[in-house]
C-alpha cells in the first residue's frame, strides 16, 4: 500500500465517520423513539380523556430525544463541509 | 452545495449581511402586514389564533398564560413563518442560518430568568436555583447546554429537512420533491410548536416553586 498524504488520509476517516455515525446516529434515537410512542399509545388507548396531555408531553419527548440525532447531523455537518482537521496540513 | 449555505450578500458599514437577514426584513413586512389586514377584514381570525396560543401555553404552564403569551406567541409565529417562508421562490429559511436560532435561544436563556427573577425576587430566584448548594453547577451546565440544543435542534432540523429537498431536486427536477416540500413544511410547524413547548417549560420550570404567582399576575394585569 502507498503512501497516503494526511489530508487525503483524513478526508476517507472523515468519509467513513460519516458514513457510520449517522447510521447509528439516526438508528438509535428512532429505536428509542418508537418505543415511547408505543407506550404513550397505550396510555392515550387505555386512558382517553388524557390523551392530550399525553401528547404535548410526547411531543416534547421525542423532541428532546431526537436533538441528539440532530448533536450527530452537526458534528458529521461539520466534518463534511468545514472540518477543521483539514485546514491544519493544508 | 455552495449555494445551500447562507451567502453574504451585501455588507452595511463593513457588517456582512447574509441573504437570512433580508429573507427575515421580508418575513417581517410580510407577518406584519398581514397581521394588520387580517385585524382590520377579519378581526375573529386573529383571535382565534391568540386563544389557540394562549390555550396551549396555559395548558403546558398550569397557570394563566397572559404574562408570558406575548413573548411566546411571537416566537411561535415567527418560527413557524420562518420555516416554511422557503417555499416562496427567492426566499430561504432565516432559521437555516445558525444565528437565528442561536438568537432565538438566547432570548430564551435570558427571558427564564426574567421571569424567575420577576415572579420570586432575586434572592428567592437564586435561593432556588441552589437549593442543595451542591447541584448548583449541574443547574448552570443544564441552563447551558438547554439553550445551546434548542438553538441546534431548531437549525439542525431545517437543515436536515431542506437539504434532503435539495439533493432530490438536484435528482429529479419536476414533481418528485413536493412531497418532501410538504414534509418540510411539517417538520417546519411541528419544530415552531417544539421550540415554543419547550421555552414554555423552560420558563416554567423557572417559576416552579412559587404558586400563588398565578393570583398575583392576573391581578395585575386587571387592575392595569
Amino acid at each position: 500500500m502507498t503512501e497516503l498524504d494526511p489530508g487525503t488520509l483524513i478526508t476517507l476517516i472523515t468519509i467513513l465517520v460519516s458514513g457510520i455515525g449517522i447510521v447509528l446516529g439516526t438508528a438509535v434515537p428512532a429505536i428509542v423513539e418508537g418505543r415511547a410512542v408505543v407506550k404513550a399509545l397505550e396510555g392515550m388507548t387505555r386512558q382517553p380523556d388524557v390523551a392530550g396531555q399525553l401528547r404535548t408531553t410526547l411531543l416534547i419527548a421525542m423532541a428532546l430525544l431526537e436533538s441528539t440525532a440532530i448533536y450527530v447531523l452537526l458534528i458529521l455537518l461539520v466534518l463534511i463541509f468545514a472540518n477543521p482537521l483539514l485546514d491544519r496540513f493544508f | 452545495m455552495e449555494g445551500f449555505f447562507p451567502q453574504v450578500v451585501f455588507s452595511i458599514f463593513g457588517v456582512p449581511v447574509r441573504d437570512t437577514v433580508v429573507s427575515t426584513w421580508i418575513m417581517m413586512t410580510m407577518v406584519v402586514g398581514l397581521a394588520v389586514v387580517i385585524g382590520r377584514r377579519r378581526p375573529t381570525a386573529l383571535e382565534m389564533l391568540v386563544d389557540f396560543l394562549n390555550d396551549t401555553i396555559s395548558d403546558i404552564l398550569r397557570r394563566p398564560a397572559e404574562p408570558y403569551l406575548p413573548l411566546l406567541g411571537a416566537l411561535a409565529i415567527f418560527i413557524a413563518v420562518a420555516n416554511i417562508i422557503s417555499v416562496v421562490p427567492f426566499l430561504v429559511s432565516p432559521t437555516r442560518d445558525i444565528n437565528t436560532p442561536a438568537a432565538l435561544a438566547l432570548v430564551v436563556f435570558f427571558s427564564v430568568h426574567y421571569f424567575g427573577i420577576r415572579s420570586q425576587g432575586v434572592v428567592g430566584y437564586f435561593k432556588d436555583l441552589a437549593t442543595p448548594v451542591y447541584v448548583l453547577p449541574l443547574e448552570i451546565v443544564g441552563q447551558l447546554s438547554r439553550s445551546l440544543s434548542l438553538a441546534v435542534r431548531l437549525f439542525g432540523n431545517i437543515v436536515s429537512t431542506d437539504l434532503i429537498v435539495a439533493v432530490i431536486f438536484a435528482l429529479v427536477p419536476l414533481f418528485v420533491p413536493l412531497p418532501l416540500v410538504g414534509f418540510s413544511m411539517f417538520t417546519g410547524l411541528l419544530q415552531a410548536y417544539i421550540f415554543t413547548a419547550l421555552a414554555t417549560v423552560y420558563i416554567g420550570a423557572g417559576l416552579e416553586a412559587s404558586e400563588p404567582v398565578s393570583s398575583k399576575s392576573s391581578s395585575k394585569e386587571g387592575g392595569k
